[in-house]
């Protein structure tokens, strides 16, 4: 039971930092960016290319990926996203065009790397520390550090500084910040060089706790998109209590039923809250349930 | 010469997909990536009554038809609570939930083994063995369902539904039913997606869960979205095009595992430039049938 309640803590954690760099996205651009999905597995492949491939060493082959990935990010939105949006397109035709993005840099991937999965681990698999009669590894202690550290600063940056402010009046009302005089595409390009820096993060982390796959990044994207639907886009409660409500269902079901089930939980658990609590649990962001 | 009549039959059966994805993506609006599981649940449904009991074609295809409609309402009737970009997340995880239940559901579907040996379609003592007997038959389903989507696209309920994709509270008020309207769009297209599938099933007389996947869900949006939203014979068109595109990579000597991440970036290509070039509203063509500049 405490192996359990450690692995919930886990997932959960990994949750919130894939929902949140999703999030801050969507807090401002209010679509579904597939796109994002390439940016998380774009950085694994990118630190099995610089560690494994040019040898470089660990801790700058992770931050020159970090920082490619941001840039792939930024410029998707420069150079993609930003004339899509002067044409006044919908949502669901930017999550559509992103979709096709994603079709052909994921693609461009598997052509480079393969379609097999990679390992960037070089040394044995450790059995982990034992804190409460539950084993639990380095790494994902790691993760847990850095999903609640990026969650504070986020939060702060969003709070306090000229920027975040910014971001949160682009948020409530584009056009009407325009007026104001804050430059929209300014902020457009902040949160999503946030939500890549978060996504490349995540992205390596699991990298390094499972194997790299092509496709590895639109299933995290899938449970961080269901975190945030359950979650509402308003605050980062929201999303920490979507990600453990998530957390605490797969991982109960796969001890009681089974493993294999995992996707399926998910996304019963997303249509028992579409049911019952359509508004997510901050009950405001989420006006797009019942016309 | 069998090789062309596979292709022609392959053409056949995703110009069957594209158009029932049509009615409910092109008409009603509703950007749905659930179309392969359909599909699947069709191909499933088919290969396990023909096998544990015998049932002939005349009986499985109907059956296969009315228990993927039946799912469809029932998911419909939940998803349908949402709108645009949260109804496409929802209906991907339709996707992944039928992918998941043909891959795991062992006793069922038998995993990712598959399921062998689906016994060849007989119809009143004709046996469709030939592939040539067998394109006709897909033909003449294929101009069914084309003739029945043709028909019920220009009936008045096919104008509720054109309605209410562009503007659904307009179209509540002057009293039409657009819950009702949305779910049995969404249904008829999953009860015609259904048809390849049991089609595909006794052809290829295998089927595994590999055929049924997210990516497959997108190929056949992806083939609505460039054959021009509301067009049913320019999805035709993009089947065609389309399904023979990687056949004609493999003749150029490409191989066959590069020929199909070829075909999957020339997709996404033609999803990003139709969205660019159609930026304002890709549908081809406007509610009264004119041509949008």
């Amino acid at each position: 039971m405490n192996q359990i309640i450690l692995n919930i803590l886990y997932t959960a954690f990994l949750y919130i930092l894939i929902s949140m760099s999703f999030t801050i996205e969507y807090y401002i651009s209010k679509f579904f960016n597939l796109f994002h999905a390439f940016v998380i597995s774009f950085s694994a492949y990118l630190v099995y290319f610089f560690s494994i491939q040019l040898n470089i060493i660990i801790y700058l082959s992770i931050f020159l990926s970090i920082v490619i990935s941001s840039v792939l990010g930024v410029s998707s939105e420069y150079l993609f996203f930003r004339p899509l949006r002067k044409t006044d397109t919908k949502p669901f035709q930017l999550m559509i065009a992103s979709l096709g993005l994603y079709l052909i840099f994921q693609n461009i991937l598997s052509l480079i790397w393969g379609d097999t999965s990679l390992s960037i681990r070089q040394d044995n698999i450790e059995a982990g520390y034992k804190i409460f009669n539950g084993y639990i590894t380095g790494n994902q202690i790691i993760t847990i550090f850095i999903s609640s550290s990026l969650m504070i600063l986020t939060q702060v940056f969003l709070k306090y500084s000229s920027m975040g402010i910014n971001l949160r009046a682009v948020s409530s009302n584009s056009s009407l910040s325009n007026i104001w005089g804050i430059n929209t595409n300014r902020v457009f390009i902040c949160s999503f060089f946030i939500g890549s820096l978060i996504a490349s993060v995540a992205g390596i982390l699991v990298a390094y706790e499972t194997d790299l796959a092509p496709n590895m990044g639109f299933n995290l994207f899938l449970y961080g998109a269901i975190v945030m639907i359950i979650g509402g886009t308003g605050n980062i409660w929201g999303l920490v209590e979507g990600a453990f409500l998530l957390a605490i269902a797969q991982h109960l079901g796969a001890y009681f039923i089974d493993s294999k089930w995992l996707d399926v939980i998910a996304y019963i658990t997303l249509i028992l809250f579409l049911v019952f609590k359509p508004l997510g649990f901050n009950g405001k962001q989420l006006k797009k349930v019942e016309v | 010469m069998e090789y062309i009549l596979h292709i022609f039959v392959m053409i056949l059966f995703y110009v069957m997909l594209s158009q029932s994805l049509t009615l409910t993506a092109g008409y009603s609006g509703l950007i749905s990536l659930a179309h392969a599981g359909f599909y699947g649940i069709g191909a499933y449904t088919s290969a396990i009554l023909s096998i544990n009991f015998g049932l002939p074609f005349l009986i499985t295809l109907p059956l296969a038809m009315i228990l993927s409609g039946l799912l469809a309402a029932i998911v419909s009737i939940i998803a349908l609570r949402t709108v645009d970009d949260y109804f496409i997340i929802i209906t991907l995880g339709i996707q992944v939930v039928a992918f998941s239940i043909m891959n795991n559901w062992m006793e069922l579907t038998n995993g990712p083994l598959g399921i062998p040996g689906i016994p060849v379609i007989t119809i009143l003592g004709f046996t469709f063995s030939s592939k040539l007997s067998f394109l006709l038959l897909t033909l003449f389903l294929t101009s069914a369902v084309f003739y029945f989507l043709r028909n019920i696209t220009k009936s008045p309920f096919g104008r509720i539904l054109i309605a209410l994709s562009e503007d659904e509270i307009f179209t509540k008020s002057l009293g039409k039913k657009v819950y009702l309207a949305k779910v049995t769009s969404f249904t008829i297209g999953a009860m015609l997606a259904a048809i390849p599938g049991v089609l595909y099933a006794h052809y290829i007389s295998y089927i595994d869960p590999t055929s049924f996947t997210v990516n497959e869900s997108i190929f056949i949006l992806s083939l609505v979205i460039i054959g021009g939203m509301r067009n049913l014979w320019g999805s035709a068109i993009a089947a065609a095009v389309l399904v023979i595109l990687p056949e004609v990579l493999r003749f150029i000597g490409m191989p066959s595992n590069i020929a199909a991440n070829m075909r999957q970036i020339i997709y996404g290509l033609a999803l990003v430039i139709i969205m660019f070039k159609y930026g304002k509203g890709f549908v081809s063509k406007n509610s009264a049938g004119q041509e949008v500049k």
